[in-house]
C-alpha cells in the first residue's frame, strides 16, 4: 500500500483510500471517519449501510468537501475520474476552491434525507434548478427553464410545466424528494450521492422513489452511492455494499455475497436482527448485545469486539484486524472472516 | 353523539371495544373562522382488542392510525362512536361519554409509549422524577416507597437502578425509549399503546426493545396496541392487525391470514412495497408499485377512497363506498373482496 498508487483503472469512477475525518469537540477529538476505503465503478450502485454514528454520511460529505467548522483534520486520498484518464484529486481541494465548486452539483449531485430542509423555501423549484444549470452550463435562461421542465417530467412529477413555478412547501414529501432528485440530476452528473433519501418517506412512496432511481440510473448510466440504515432498501438497489461501523468499513462486497454469505460478525448479526416478512415466525429477535459506543470511547482493537459473539480475548481487543479478501472483491475486516461457520459451532 | 342505540355485551376476552369511531377536525376559514369543512381523520372505525394480545395498526402517514390511539386514550374528544374499556375490576367504562375528571382514575390503566425518545422526556427531570411523577400524582406512597418502585421499574426495563438520579441526556435513544416504557409501566396499566415506538431506533437497538416489550407482555399480562408503518415489525409482534387507509379500516384480521392472503388491494400493495433484505427478490421483479399518493384528507375521493390508486378499480368503486364485510373470517372493505386474486408474502 504505497501512498501514490498508479492510475485508476478506466472503469473506476471514484476511489477513497484510507480517508480520515476528525472533528474537534469540547469533549475531545471525534474520529468520525477512521481509515475508510471504498470505490465506485462506472454505472454501479454502491450501498453503504450502517447504524447512526457509523460515519457513513461524513464520509460522503468528505467527497463533496462539505465539512463543518469544527473539522480537526481530514486526510487520505479521494480520487475522482469523470472520464477515463482525467483524474481529479478531490482530497487536495479545499471546501470552496474553484475546482470543487465546478464538480459539486455538476459532475457530482447529491440528494439528502430531508428535502424540506435541503431545498430553499424561498425559491421556486424551477428557479433552483435553472440556477444550477446556468452556473455550470452555457445556455440561455429559456433553455435552462426548458431543461428544468424536462427534468421534472423525468422524475415523473405530474404537470411539470406548472410545477416548475411551485415552491417546496406546496409539494408533498414524495414530490419534494422527486424535485430534489431532478435538481441533483440537472447537469447530468457522473455520480449521484443519495444520503438516506427514502428514510423519511412511507413504504409505498419509498418503493416509488427506489423504482425511479433505478430507472434513471439505467437511462443515464450514472453511478450512485446510496446511504441507508435499512438492509431491505440496500438489497433492492445496490450492486455492491459496504457495511460501516464506528467510522470504519467492516465489510464490503457484491450485494449477494453480503446478504447470503456475510463474513463479518457485525453484518451477520445485523441481518439476523431485522424481522423479515413472510418468514416462519420466530419468538424472539436476535439482538446485538450492548449498544453503539459513543465516539469518544471507541474500543481498542476491533471496534466491534465488545458486542461480538465471536470475539477472542487477547486478540480482538488488542489489534485492529486487517481486511481479509475473498473472491469477487468481497472483503471483511475480521480475524475470523471465512471461519465464522466453524466458530459458530 | 352516540348513534348506536343498544350495545351488545362485550365478550369477556375483549379489553377494548371500538365501534363507529369518528374524529373530524374542522377546517375554518375567513375572519369569522366559519366552519367550511372537515378533515375526516378517523371515519367509522370499529374493532376489538382482546386481553393479552398485540393489536397492530398499520397504514401510511395520514391514514389516521395515531389519531385512533389518541382517541382511545382520550387525548382527543370523540366526534362520534364509542370506546368501551374493561377495567381491571371487570366493570366496563364507556370512555366516549366521560368527562376529563371522570377519566382520571381510568388513565392509570391505559398508557402510551411515544415515538421520539428525545422530545418525550423532560430534560430537566431526573429518572426518579420522570418515572416517579405518575406515582406521585396518584398518591402511590412515601418518597421512599416511590424511590423503591422506580428502582424496581428501571430494573424491569433493563436499566441499572443506580442511574436513578441521572438526566435523560445521559442516555442513548434506545435507553430513553426504555425510560419511556418504565414510566408507562409505573401504575401497572393493563393496556399500552405504542405509537411508532421503535421507528426512530437503530436496527440492533430496535430488536432489543421489541424483545423487552414482548417479555414484559408475558410477565405482566399486558395488552398492546402497536402502531407502526414498519410491516415486518408488525408481522413479528402482532396477533391481529388492522390496515387503515384515509381514516377507515380497509382490512382487519389475524396477522398471518392478512400477510399470507391479503383480501384488499391496498394491503397487497403495502406488503409488496416493503423493502426486503433479499437481493434475489428484486430480480423476480414482482413488486407492485402504487401510483400517486394518499389523497387529501379534506377532500376525499368519492366511493372507495382507494379507487384512484387501485389497479382493480371498476366504475362502482368510484361511486359506492364499500363497507366492512366478513370474508373468510376476516373483515374487508372492498367491493371485490375474495373475487380478485392478490399476492401475499
Amino acid at each position: 500500500m504505497n501512498n501514490k498508487p498508479a492510475n485508476m483503472p478506466p472503469e473506476r469512477l471514484l476511489d477513497l483510500k484510507d480517508v480520515n475525518v476528525h472533528f474537534e469537540l469540547r469533549e475531545g477529538i471525534v474520529k468520525a471517519v477512521n481509515g475508510v476505503s471504498y470505490h465506485v465503478n462506472r454505472g454501479e450502485v454502491l450501498g453503504i449501510v450502517g447504524e447512526s454514528g457509523s460515519g457513513k454520511s461524513v464520509a460522503v460529505r468528505a467527497i463533496m468537501r462539505l465539512f463543518p467548522k469544527n473539522l480537526h483534520e481530514s486526510t487520505g486520498q479521494i480520487r475522482f475520474q469523470p472520464t477515463p484518464g482525467e483524474e481529479v484529486d478531490i482530497s487536495s481541494l479545499t471546501g470552496n476552491s474553484r475546482q470543487i465548486r465546478q464538480l459539486r452539483g455538476n459532475r457530482i449531485g447529491m440528494i439528502f434525507q430531508e428535502p424540506m430542509t435541503a431545498l430553499s423555501p424561498v425559491h421556486s423549484v424551477g428557479t433552483q434548478i435553472t440556477r444550477t444549470i446556468l452556473l455550470h452550463r452555457q445556455c440561455s435562461k429559456k433553455e435552462a427553464r426548458e431543461r428544468a421542465i424536462e427534468l421534472l417530467g423525468k422524475v415523473q412529477l405530474p404537470r411539470p410545466e406548472l410545477l416548475v413555478d411551485n415552491y417546496p412547501h406546496q409539494l408533498s414529501g414524495g414530490m419534494r424528494q422527486r424535485a430534489m432528485i431532478a435538481l441533483a440530476l440537472s447537469c447530468d452528473p457522473d455520480l449521484l450521492i443519495a444520503d438516506e433519501p427514502t428514510t423519511a418517506l412511507d413504504v409505498t412512496t419509498e418503493a416509488q422513489i427506489l423504482d425511479l432511481l433505478r430507472g434513471l440510473q439505467d437511462e443515464l448510466g450514472m453511478s450512485i452511492i446510496f446511504i441507508t440504515h435499512n438492509f431491505g432498501v440496500v438489497a433492492d438497489i445496490a450492486d455492491r455494499v459496504s457495511v460501516m461501523y464506528l467510522g470504519r468499513v467492516l465489510e464490503s462486497g457484491p450485494v449477494d455475497d453480503i446478504f447470503y454469505n456475510p463474513q463479518h460478525p457485525y453484518t451477520r448479526a445485523l441481518l439476523q436482527s431485522v424481522p423479515r416478512l413472510g418468514q416462519a415466525p420466530v419468538k424472539r429477535l436476535k439482538t446485538i448485545p450492548g449498544m453503539v459506543p459513543d465516539p469518544f470511547s471507541v474500543p481498542k482493537g476491533c471496534p466491534f469486539h465488545p458486542r461480538c459473539e465471536f470475539a477472542v480475548k487477547g486478540l480482538c481487543d488488542v489489534k485492529d484486524p486487517e481486511m481479509v479478501s475473498f473472491s469477487n472483491e468481497h472483503e471483511a475486516r475480521c480475524l475470523r472472516a471465512g471461519k465464522l461457520e466453524e466458530a459458530a459451532q | 353523539m352516540n348513534d348506536s342505540v343498544t350495545m351488545p355485551e362485550m365478550p369477556d376476552d375483549v379489553l377494548i371495544s371500538v365501534r363507529g369511531l369518528k374524529k373530524y377536525f374542522p377546517i375554518r376559514k375567513g375572519w369569522r373562522s366559519s366552519h367550511v369543512g372537515d378533515v375526516k381523520a378517523v371515519d367509522d372505525v370499529s374493532f376489538d382488542i382482546r386481553k393479552g394480545e398485540t393489536f397492530g395498526l398499520v397504514g401510511e402517514s395520514g391514514s389516521g392510525k395515531s389519531t385512533v390511539a389518541r382517541l382511545i386514550l382520550r387525548a382527543y374528544v370523540l366526534t362520534g362512536g364509542s370506546i368501551r374499556f374493561r377495567m381491571t375490576d371487570g366493570s366496563v367504562a364507556e370512555l366516549g361519554e366521560l368527562t376529563d375528571k371522570q377519566m382520571r382514575p381510568i388513565r392509570k390503566e391505559m398508557q402510551m409509549i411515544f415515538q421520539d425518545p428525545y422530545s418525550s422526556l423532560d430534560p430537566r427531570m431526573t429518572l426518579l422524577e420522570l418515572i416517579g411523577e405518575p406515582l406521585k400524582v396518584n398518591n402511590y406512597g412515601t418518597e421512599e416507597q416511590i424511590k423503591e418502585r422506580v428502582a424496581e421499574l428501571l430494573k424491569m426495563v433493563g436499566l441499572r437502578p443506580e442511574y436513578i438520579l441521572r438526566y435523560p441526556h445521559a442516555f442513548s435513544g434506545g435507553q430513553r425509549q426504555r425510560i419511556g416504557i418504565a414510566r408507562a409501566l409505573a401504575l401497572n396499566p393493563s393496556f399500552i399503546a405504542a405509537d411508532e415506538a421503535v421507528s426512530a431506533l437503530d436496527v440492533s437497538v430496535a430488536a432489543q426493545n421489541i424483545n423487552l416489550l414482548q417479555d414484559l407482555q408475558e410477565k405482566l399480562g399486558l395488552t398492546y396496541m402497536f402502531i407502526t408503518h414498519d410491516l415486518s415489525m408488525v408481522e413479528h409482534i402482532s396477533d391481529r392487525i388492522g390496515v387503515m387507509y384515509m381514516g377507515r379500516l380497509v382490512e382487519l384480521g389475524d396477522t398471518d391470514d392478512i400477510f399470507r392472503t391479503p383480501l384488499h388491494p391496498y394491503t397487497e400493495a403495502l406488503l409488496s412495497a416493503v423493502p426486503q433484505p433479499d437481493p434475489r427478490r428484486r430480480k423476480e421483479g414482482k413488486r407492485i408499485i402504487l401510483k400517486g399518493e394518499i389523497a387529501d384528507a379534506a377532500n376525499q375521493p368519492t366511493g372507495c377512497a382507494f379507487h384512484p390508486r387501485c389497479r382493480f378499480a371498476k366504475d362502482c368503486c368510484k361511486t359506492d363506498k364499500p363497507t366492512l364485510k366478513t370474508v373468510n373470517g376476516r373483515q374487508v372493505s372492498c367491493h371485490f373482496a375474495g373475487e380478485i386474486e392478490l399476492a401475499g408474502v
